[in-house]
């Protein structure tokens, strides 16, 4: 009686296997921040986004960059440094509950990545494109490339990497090896980045138009591709799971 | 971990775990190919998707269902051959279709004040269903590459017909004849409005006539067939849960 009385006391205080609160207070706040950037967009693109050699470009648009390169550095090294850290050493020993609670919070990552994702490679990269169909571009560093190159990309690129952190840190399933596939998904689109170096050279080479489908833009195309991967991670996040759980749903 | 231990308590909670799972991976299953979709398509047949004066009937009719159908295919390849899940196609198109529309109503027209009915994008939502539909009855990739990618050509312009029809009626304007979508693009003044950039009805095809837009359409299904070949391989490839193991690294 005792010892079924302290049981049920330890499954009182146990954990939660998902945590909704991590899971809806991370996708809120990339909505709230991101509804903040558009707003700023739409004040100061306007106002001090269309000369780059305005002083007021300096103060809006050059600031923001520094800014946003500096906290990235930051939180990037901080939260990938404290993930790897505070790894587990003996991972292959958990429990099987153990290793189903951590599964939900190595989807609440992918799903964090999903939406980081979303802001990234469809919200303002073809927002891009209007801004650069209606603004002639005199800098490398225009109010959509600052929010869309050195924001969103970095934004999805840190979520991308933590995710797999956690995964090749806390699960057992990823431990011994690497998962060919999840590094695809995060690898490609962090690859992303580094061809805005292509992109600018092309652009302060080649033209001042906007041709959104020029053969320039193909190397974030095939960047793009390795967003697939993120089937392959899907399959074996389910294969596992199916092994967790095929007992008791039988 | 000992096999002989349960990771939940009951059946019941083995179902609603199950479930929840399910959702998030549907969340971010979505989301992923939504932005991987978006930034393949709008780099490779945007400025024909943007744009209402672009939308003619030879290059748009021809373009953007060649490079749409990549996606579909390689989807349809995990979640039918996995999961027997005949929405492969639909999901990347309704992703698709959910990003390019809060994109062109909150930054198209709310950033830089393009009216939607000049920036609206194409419709895929007919070709995605037969594709679905095509694969589900006939279980067969075959089947499905040349009949499907042969009417995910063929019936893109008669999808978009309903909302293209009233753009492309000829209108007379300083002296000149033009469509109305042309005079939509004459008014809003973009980067990309120089006609050596704009790539509409180029070549001898546009003296045709009425023959313009079936005849493209055509030849964009026959490639669609060899892109859906392609595509399906690449998402078979992708669906892969291989690892590297210590010792090649």
């Amino acid at each position: 009686m005792a010892a079924t009385t302290e049981s049920v006391k330890a499954d009182a205080k146990e954990a939660p296997l998902l945590n909704k609160f991590n899971l809806f207070a991370g996708l809120m706040l990339y909505l709230v921040f991101y509804s903040f950037i558009r707003w700023y967009e739409g004040v100061y693109g306007w106002s001090a986004g269309l000369d780059s050699f305005a002083p007021e470009f300096e103060t809006y648009w050059m600031n923001m960059l520094y800014i946003e390169l500096v906290a990235e550095v930051i939180i990037a090294s901080g939260l990938w440094g404290y993930i790897w850290k505070t790894r587990d050493r003996k991972v292959m020993s958990i429990t099987p509950r153990e290793e189903l609670r951590r599964h939900f919070h190595h989807w609440v990552w992918l799903v964090m990545y999903g939406w980081a994702i979303y802001w990234g490679a469809s919200y303002f990269t073809e927002q891009d494109g209007t801004w650069h169909q209606t603004i002639v571009r005199d800098t490398d560093f225009t109010p959509s490339h600052i929010i869309e190159f050195y924001l969103s990309y970095p934004i999805y690129i840190i979520t991308g990497v933590s995710s797999f952190l956690y995964a090749k840190t806390r699960l057992p399933t990823y431990h011994e090896g690497l998962h060919l596939m999840y590094l695809i998904s995060v690898i490609g689109p962090f690859m992303i980045l580094p061809n805005v170096g292509l992109n600018e050279w092309g652009h302060t080479f080649w033209f001042m138009e906007e041709l959104f489908v020029a053969p320039l833009h193909y190397g974030f195309v095939f960047f793009g591709w390795a967003a697939l991967a993120v089937m392959g991670i899907v399959n074996t996040e389910v294969m596992t799971l199916a092994k967790l759980l095929k007992k008791d749903l039988a | 971990m000992s096999a002989s231990q349960s990771a939940v308590r009951s059946r019941a909670e083995a179902v609603a775990v199950s479930r929840t799972f399910d959702w998030m991976i549907l969340f971010t299953l979505f989301f992923v190919v939504l932005g991987g979709y978006h930034i393949h398509y709008m780099l490779t047949g945007g400025d024909w998707d943007f744009w209402a004066d672009w939308k003619d009937r030879r290059l748009w009719v021809t373009v953007a269902p060649i490079v749409s159908i990549t996606f579909p295919a390689a989807v349809q390849a995990c979640l039918w051959w996995r999961y027997r899940l005949p929405i492969g196609a639909t999901l990347c198109v309704l992703g698709l279709l959910l990003g390019e529309w809060i994109n062109r109503y909150l930054n198209f027209w709310g950033w830089t004040y393009f009216p939607v009915n000049f920036c609206f994008p194409s419709q895929l939502i007919p070709g995605a269903i037969m594709l679905d539909v095509i694969l589900m009855l006939g279980g067969s990739m075959t089947l499905t590459a040349v009949v499907g990618g042969l009417s995910w050509g063929l019936v893109f312009y008669p999808g978009n017909w309903p909302v293209i029809a009233p753009l492309h009626v000829p209108v007379e304007y300083n002296g000149m004849m033009f469509t109305l979508a042309d005079l939509q693009g004459y008014h809003y003044v973009r980067t990309g409005t120089p006609e050596y950039i704009r790539m509409v009805e180029k070549g001898t095809l546009r003296t045709f006539g009425k023959d313009v837009a079936p005849v493209s359409a055509f030849f964009s299904g026959f490639v669609c067939i060899i892109i859906y070949f392609l595509w399906h391989f690449f998402g078979k490839w992708f669906a892969k849960t291989d690892f590297i193991s210590d010792e090649d690294l």
